[in-house]
């Protein structure tokens, strides 16, 4: 589904990768963790081309993303992303947010997308906020909003950039429990999150990264029991001592 | 003498010349707001030529005299085979609309430039990975927060412009000002013939920073 082969970008001199290679099948689901500046969150972006990589290739889904030719609204079609801080459009209320799309990108109807978005906001818990504007929604509702919002292309695969990082302790549980939901229904995600929690249950494999490359790449109760890496250990009782 | 009463005395050319005005104003501001978005698009293209027009354009228009344009217009134009309408009288309402939309396009351009700019990268970024095109991102995202954002500068462009229509009358355009200085040279009563026009000038602006503080306000809530 997913295909690095020693993908390497620079940002100016920074060379924050350095020759990635990972490859996901459909179904999988992957979480990546790793310091600030490790690389993850370029990473991730490049899978639906808002970063540009500079050498290797990468597949995504039988498509090579960074081929010139290559038509990237219809690839990002298929590749949900959430972001960090949510990027709700505020002058659009939640059902308007998640219509959009649909109806521009995928030619549906003002009343089917409206049905979708209805019933993608009862499956994230928040049927009731339909007609509310963003502004008005906890960070917990709107990051849930977000989620339906990328799930109304019904996207292939979904990518998550630390989806919870912006949240306040209580809110974080309401987003991860609509994730590992979409997760427990076979959707093929990419996750960046140092929610240890939810990548024991949820995830299939962790990724850990540091100074743009990969550094471990196991099966989630592998890593957690036994890490192999030496960084990665160290990393992780910080991150679970917390 | 009631003050005032002048403009009941001579009503065609006030209250002709203040519709005048009010064509001039309306017509020149849309041109400006169309112009002025799609110059403000070409600025921040992706495409270096067409930042370079629009860069070009704006200084080009905003480094002249409104006067001197408008004058090039009216008189400079016919000279190289160009009228914008056969009839004289039409022909300057016209260069007067013109001058006016071309002139306020390029202050126009810059506000919502600032704007395109202000808006959030991350919106961008939400709005290309849900698969819309730059142009349905443009059209559904950025330029509609970008306009939210700009009402009170545009505001202030918008009365600028309808007072500088006054200078249409220079080229023999027969608004609000011509009106005024029609009936000093009849009466010789300046300062009631000007002292109505500033009223009535007053009646335009005044009621448009009205409209543009209460548009703020209801773009506020709808944010």
């Amino acid at each position: 589904m997913i295909e690095f082969r020693d993908v390497h970008k620079h940002f100016g001199q920074l060379h924050v990768l350095r020759g990635i290679d990972l490859s996901l099948s459909e179904r999988e689901v992957v979480v990546v963790i790793g310091p600030s500046g490790s690389g993850k969150s370029t990473m991730i972006r490049t899978i639906n081309r808002l970063e540009p990589i500079d050498s290797g290739s990468l597949v995504v889904d039988g498509l090579r993303v960074h081929e010139k030719n290559v038509d990237v609204n219809r690839l990002r079609r298929d590749v949900g992303m959430v972001f960090q801080s949510f990027n709700l459009f505020p002058h659009l209320t939640a059902a308007e947010n998640i219509m959009l799309a649909p109806m521009r990108a995928r030619g549906l109807s003002r009343r089917e997308s409206r049905e979708r978005a209805e019933r993608l906001l009862a499956k994230v818990g928040i049927p009731e906020k339909a007609d509310v504007h963003p502004a008005r929604l906890s960070g917990g509702q709107q990051q849930r909003v977000a989620i339906a919002r990328a799930l109304a292309m019904e996207p292939k695969i979904m990518l998550f950039d630390e989806p919870t990082s912006a949240l306040d302790a209580e809110m974080i549980r309401e987003v991860l429990d609509v994730m590992r939901q979409l997760a427990s229904e076979g959707m093929t995600m990419v996750v960046i999150t140092h929610e240890v929690g939810f990548a024991r249950e949820a995830s299939n494999r962790v990724v850990f990264m540091d100074e743009g490359r990969i550094i471990e790449d196991s099966p989630t109760a592998t890593f957690f029991e036994r890490p192999r890496e030496e960084r990665a250990r160290q990393f992780l009782s910080k991150v679970i001592k917390h | 003498m009631i003050p005032g009463a002048i403009v009941f005395e001579f009503p065609k050319d006030f209250f002709g010349g203040l519709w005048v005005t009010v064509q001039i104003s309306a017509l020149g501001l849309a041109g400006a707001l169309i112009i002025g978005t799609g110059i403000a698009l070409l600025r921040v293209s992706p495409l270096r030529p067409l930042r370079w027009i629009g860069a070009a354009y704006v200084e080009f228009f905003r480094n002249t005299p409104l006067v001197v344009q408008l004058f090039f217009l009216f008189l400079g134009l016919p000279l190289i085979g160009f009228r914008f309408a056969s009839d004289t009288f039409d022909n300057i309402f016209r260069a007067a609309c013109v001058g006016m939309a071309l002139y306020h396009g390029a202050y126009v351009a810059e506000i919502v430039r600032g704007g395109l700019l202000g808006v959030d990268k991350g919106q961008i970024e939400a709005a290309r990975s849900l698969g819309l095109s730059y142009v349905q991102m443009l059209r559904f995202v950025q330029l509609p927060q970008t306009f939210r954002s700009i009402v009170p500068p545009l505001g202030n462009i918008a009365i600028a412009l309808v007072k500088n229509t006054s200078l249409a009358s220079t080229i023999g355009v027969a608004d609000l000002l011509f009106g005024a200085e029609v009936v000093e040279s009849r009466t010789f009563r300046a300062e009631e013939g000007f002292g109505a026009a500033t009223v009535l000038y007053l009646f335009l602006t005044g009621p448009l920073g009205f409209a543009v503080n209460a548009l703020e306000r209801r773009m506020l809530i709808a944010r």
